[in-house]
């Protein structure tokens, strides 16, 4: 197998090992200096140093007792995940419907929702922001579900119908011979197909809700479901002096568990990706 | 063409989708455009002000402020597909060892929240404790501290270097999927005919990966004139309006000043800007599509 490769040049070697270490530095160097600003003492900070001159818990200490971090840890995993879970429910009859029925206007509809990608939906805030006051919604976990879905949907309704669409058009009526009826062919046959898929877009949509910040900012306020991200703003933006070391440990805290889940989900996502393209 | 049993499945199936579109896009979408022609607080009576936002808008100097600083931040996804393009073709090579931890790696920036990111260069950046202005400072490369927020040209290129530091991996591994789908014999039979690397990136590579550059050219650049958490952290898009690109504005006249009507006003205005800047691409794509159906 290799012995084809033999004739790659020593310069394009070279090449692609520089472009790789370059890489990996510009990424490496800044995240390993916020992991050993996080272990200084309060002090230390201000000297641009490598090796903390002790080893100091104190900011990882202050951060959950004195600015309470998990509470909005916690808010970040219920918005997380309500939103991934109500982003599937909304998204996969859809989907199936759009890769294996044939309706009028079907590829306008379908191009109604997932142009709605390239749609600037921030500015949906404005009014979201509004109508949330009016019916009750403002300052709820709800309020965020529900507003997370205008960018979740379009892309789970994409990627799942394209999964949808490249499998054999003969499923359904396979299982229909079996005695199925159209809606048991779908539950019994198309969602187990899907579930690979189905966890990638669970995934993203978490990781959407758990990240996102204009949306939950706007949409919250001081006693409310406020997530970390606005916590870490609250932080960057509060005042004259900010804590650099209690930063420093609120970053590595928040921005971990989606990096582990991507890691988790890495298998699934290049598949998703390779049939979305 | 439907049976009956059929149809009623499809009706059903739509539903759930058909009540997010109407509700969470097209109602809020309408009730937007009416909002813009209003003095719209937070809270309290909206005012009638017929076109007076629109017209306000475009001749308050922070109109072109604006403008400036979204053209130059839209050049990030530039530098974003430079980055991805090479790493993609990297990490295609078969002699490098380790691939999935390096790409485990490489998409860290973009599975942190962009908020974080935006803390992590707020601090790496800092004039006064900054590692960043630290060591080159110590190389020599600047005498003293350089105030970068306060500075609008520094501001703008520094939000745009760090949106494209950020959201690269997006395009990576779009790019890397798509090379990886290209048989190995196209190369063999490439080298056969005595192709060397670089003809052979534009003879085979190239044609098999242009449809995905152009997929995620499109999508970053409408997702990276709205992803704004970073550099709102970075500047809140001062110094003045330096960098405040056109979302960003949004946002401070709604998170900031409670001007909901004005907000509003300022998204349509994206939405415009958006439309203009894929229009080309969205043509070039569709072309695309005709070509291969034929």
């Amino acid at each position: 197998m290799t012995g084809h490769y033999t004739r790659i040049g020593l310069t394009e070697r070279i090449v692609s090992f520089a472009v790789l270490f370059l890489i990996l530095a510009l990424i490496l160097i800044p995240y390993a200096y916020i992991i050993v600003t996080a272990f200084k003492e309060p002090g230390e900070v201000f000297e641009t140093s490598w090796m903390p001159e002790q080893l100091s818990f104190q900011a990882w200490a202050d951060v959950f007792t004195i600015f309470e971090f998990h509470k909005y840890l916690l808010n970040s995993l219920i918005a997380g995940l309500g939103s991934a879970i109500l982003a599937v429910i909304i998204s996969l009859p859809g989907a199936y419907i759009f890769a294996r029925k044939n309706f009028k206007f079907r590829e306008t509809f379908f191009y109604l929702i997932v142009g709605t990608l390239v749609f600037p939906f921030i500015l949906l805030i404005v009014p979201i922001t509004i109508t949330w006051i009016k019916i009750g919604l403002f300052n709820t976990f709800t309020g965020l579900w529900l507003a997370f879905q205008i960018f979740a949907v379009p892309y789970c309704v994409w990627i799942l119908r394209g999964f949808f669409a490249q499998l054999s058009p003969h499923l359904e009526e396979a299982a229909m011979v079996y005695g199925c009826t159209q809606f048991q062919a779908f539950y019994k046959v198309m969602v187990p197909l899907a579930k690979p898929v189905v966890i990638s877009v669970l995934f993203l949509s978490f990781l959407y809700g758990w990240s996102d910040f204009l949306f939950s900012n706007m949409l919250t306020t001081g006693g409310g479901p406020q997530t970390a991200s606005i916590a870490i703003y609250i932080a960057t933006a509060g005042g004259e002096r900010i804590e650099w070391e209690m930063l420093a440990v609120m970053t590595l805290v928040a921005g971990v568990p989606p990096t582990v889940v991507y890691m988790m989900a890495q298998k699934y996502l290049s598949q998703t990706f390779a049939t979305a393209t | 063409m439907l049976d009956r049993q059929e149809r009623r499945l499809v009706i059903l199936f739509l539903l759930p989708t058909s009540l997010f579109m109407l509700f969470l896009l097209w109602l809020p979408f309408i009730q937007g455009v009416w909002m813009s022609f209003h003095l719209w607080p937070f809270m309290g009576e909206p005012k009638w002000r017929g076109l007076d936002n629109y017209t306000r808008f475009l001749n308050a100097d922070y109109f072109w402020d604006s403008i400036h600083a979204t053209i130059i931040y839209c050049l990030s996804t530039l530098i974003q597909l430079v980055i991805a393009l090479s790493a993609a073709l990297v990490m295609n090579q078969p002699f490098i060892p380790f691939k999935s931890l390096w790409r485990g790696i490489m998409i860290v920036s973009y599975t942190m929240p962009p908020v974080v990111v935006g803390g992590i260069w707020l601090f790496l950046l800092d004039p006064g404790l900054g590692m960043v202005p630290h060591y080159l400072m110590q190389f020599g490369i600047i005498d003293e501290p350089i105030w970068w927020f306060s500075n609008g040209d520094w501001a703008r290129w520094l939000i745009t270097f760090v949106a494209a530091w950020t959201f690269w991996p997006f395009m990576f591994l779009i790019i890397l999927s798509s090379l990886q789908s290209i048989p190995r014999e196209y190369y063999e039979v490439a080298e056969i005919y005595g192709a060397n690397t670089f003809q052979r990136f534009v003879v085979v590579t190239l044609p098999r990966i242009k449809t995905a550059i152009l997929i995620v050219v499109i999508l970053r650049l409408a997702f990276n004139l709205a992803k704004i958490e970073q550099p709102f952290t970075l500047t809140g898009g001062g110094p003045g309006y330096d960098t405040s690109v056109l979302s960003i504005l949004m946002y401070r006249f709604a998170f900031m000043s409670g001007d909901f009507g004005m907000a509003f006003t300022v998204g349509l205005f994206l939405v415009a800007f958006t439309a203009i800047l894929l229009l080309p691409f969205g043509l070039v794509y569709q072309r695309n599509l005709r070509r291969h159906s034929l």
